[in-house]
């Protein structure tokens, strides 16, 4: 699922009590790229337990990218110039310069590390 | 502003209602009833004594921004009748009567004097540090204490409350002031010209309860006298976590209260204002634990401290002060990256509150010991507020993701975009706006000089007078604009 321009807002989150269906990752096709995405770069700002918590609380608030598969496809989807090269930080930076940015727990975030983090929530 | 004139051929009357120390009796007097939304105690918000409350200032002091000064289409009732540059020399003298620094407010003259001061790698068109100057804070009152009684020029009179500014019939100038003490003792100064200099909601309240000529109060024939009440709202709004805190200096940014002389704020530039059609406003940082609870101004400094604080500086300073920074915690040193540079930090908004008609001090029916009205303040704010403070937070995150300098976090309360405030809501003892200016009478109490519209002698000092807030502390631009009238007077007095 691609995050279109008129949903370019701030996502607001309220996690507590949401249950949401989840494919476990071990049964998920895990290619090496998966691999990668799933580790964003704020686990070094954050640590494991925040990062998990953002992802989490993001894939509870938006319904359509819940699981390993959803997630890869939302984040090379929108991120086609990472698949051919680009790196990650880049596209980060890249989401922040045009605004491309969610509110996850009240974290501003750009869009790409967000679904980074759900993924990493869905790995932990 | 009495010390301008210490050695002038005039006679200068200084009629302070206070003596030269706190009286409970005379801080009754400030004492009114809070309808609006929670406030401080008000005889505890402002001291009624010589040197005012520069008794118990924090002696933080910037510059008001080019920007604040002028007339925002997103902002209702905003534009001053003067514009930055007027103000310049004035705030340059105004450092000197304030003990502050060199009248230097660029960051870059700041990096020079220090390499260690280096501002976060930021696009100042979206955010840029502005700079704080702190003063020791100079207590006006002690400092300037022998240099007013010993002027030729300037006589004081203390416990000398002005209970009524007598106007002649046709309101259109002063005759005299009423004076009483506590001991009920009344009597009349007359002068040629007047300056009300009472602190902005008593000077609201004074004109209000003078209405023997004019039924609505002196100056309010267009019902603004007392409206437009503004504070600065000062409270924990969100979380900074660096990307990188072995390489990001924060010098700048951080407060040692008593030791450092100048520091910066993370402030939305006027073009970021513009785009998004908000207030103006700044964040500071300290180092903190994510989430953790913190106080907002209000709560940090309840009135028993501010006493307690205010005794033991009066007492020589003896043994540790009343107001302690809290040590950190053991789970901040938890967080602390290896090398013991904070990676966590506290962001603390500093915003002005949109003008507001509806934010207002009226009289009561109550009356205190000199038989004046109590005040009853309604401090109201709106949706912009609320709106603003997000928004800010909001682009700062943007930027501070794009830098890589790091992450920005939105404290809870501040994720509804509603008018709904947490129960901390905090102003930073700022008074501002009750007399506004304006070159209209319609619009404003007070002209460019600071006359009371409609009346020939009558003047204003002090914060009263500004239209908008801005998002710096009021009391270096108050200073200024004092001796901007001072000057103004030389003049009309020639």
């Amino acid at each position: 699922m691609t995050m279109t321009m008129d949903r370019r807002r701030f996502i607001e989150v309220t996690a507590a009590g949401v249950v949401v269906a989840v494919t476990s990752w071990g049964c998920a096709e895990t290619p090496d790229d998966v691999r990668e995405l799933a580790q964003p770069a704020l686990l070094e700002m954050f640590g494991a337990e925040r990062t998990r918590a953002i992802g989490t609380a993001y894939r509870a608030a938006v319904p359509t990218e819940q699981t390993v598969g959803d997630l890869h496809a939302a984040i090379m989807g929108s991120q086609r110039r990472w698949h051919w090269g680009k790196s990650l930080d880049a596209q980060v930076h890249d989401d922040f310069e045009v605004g491309r940015t969610v509110l996850v727990s009240g974290w501003v975030l750009s869009q790409t590390e967000a679904r980074q983090c759900a993924l990493y929530s869905l790995s932990a | 502003m009495a010390l301008q004139w210490t050695n002038s051929p005039l006679k200068v009357v200084l009629l302070e209602g206070g003596g030269f120390d706190l009286e409970p009796e005379m801080q009754d007097l400030y004492r009114g009833d809070i309808v609006g939304q929670p406030y401080y105690p008000l005889q505890s918000a402002r001291l009624h004594y010589f040197g005012g409350t520069t008794n118990h200032w924090a002696g933080y002091c910037s510059t008001y921004d080019p920007i604040d000064f002028e007339t925002r289409d997103w902002v209702p009732h905003s534009g001053w009748p003067i514009r930055r540059e007027e103000l310049d020399p004035y705030y340059a003298r105004a450092q000197g009567i304030l003990d502050l620094g060199p009248y230097e407010y660029d960051a870059a003259d700041w990096v020079k004097r220090d390499k260690d001061l280096e501002p976060f790698a930021l696009d100042k068109n979206k955010v840029w540090p502005k700079m704080w100057q702190f003063s020791p804070p100079t207590r006006l009152g002690t400092k300037y204490r022998d240099a007013i009684v010993n002027a030729r020029g300037v006589h004081l009179y203390t416990h000398a409350n002005v209970c009524e500014i007598e106007a002649n019939e046709s309101a259109s100038s002063v005759d005299s002031l009423r004076v009483r003490t506590l001991q009920g003792k009344e009597y009349h100064v007359k002068a040629r010209c007047y300056v009300l200099a009472c602190c902005t909601i008593q000077n609201a309240r004074l004109l209000l309860a003078s209405n023997r000529r004019a039924t609505a109060g002196l100056g309010n024939s267009h019902d603004l006298v007392g409206r437009y009440f503004m504070e600065h709202l000062e409270m924990p709004s969100g979380e900074l976590v660096l990307a990188k805190p072995e390489s990001t200096k924060t010098k700048m940014y951080i407060m040692d209260y008593g030791v450092t002389k100048a520091r910066a704020e993370l402030s939305l530039s006027a073009q970021a204002q513009k785009e998004h059609r908000i207030l103006n406003g700044t964040a500071s940082i300290e180092p903190g634990v994510i989430g953790e609870p913190i106080k907002s101004t209000f709560q940090f400094l309840p009135p028993q401290l501010i006493a307690a604080t205010m005794a033991w500086e009066k007492g020589g300073k003896v043994g540790p002060p009343p107001l302690v920074a809290p040590s950190p915690s053991a789970e901040s040193a938890a967080v602390k990256t290896p090398s013991a540079l904070p990676r966590n930090f506290h962001l603390i908004t500093r915003q002005e509150q949109a003008p507001n008609p509806n934010s207002r001090v009226t009289l009561g029916s109550e009356k205190d010991a000199m038989g004046m009205p109590r005040v009853v303040f309604n401090w109201q704010l709106t949706e912009l507020d609320k709106h603003s403070m997000r928004t800010y937070y909001k682009v700062l995150g943007q930027e501070m993701g794009r830098s890589g300098v790091g992450r920005v976090q939105l404290r809870d309360w501040l994720l509804s975009d509603d008018r709904t405030w947490p129960s901390f809501l905090s102003g930073g003892w700022h008074h501002m706006g009750t007399t506004r200016m304006h070159t209209d009478p319609k619009q404003g109490v007070v002209d460019a000089n600071c006359r009371v519209h409609g009346i020939g002698n009558l003047y204003v000092a002090g914060a009263a007078v500004y239209p908008t807030a801005g998002s710096a502390n009021p009391t270096l631009t108050l200073v200024a604009l004092s001796l901007r009238l001072s000057d103004h007077l030389r003049t009309v007095l020639a």
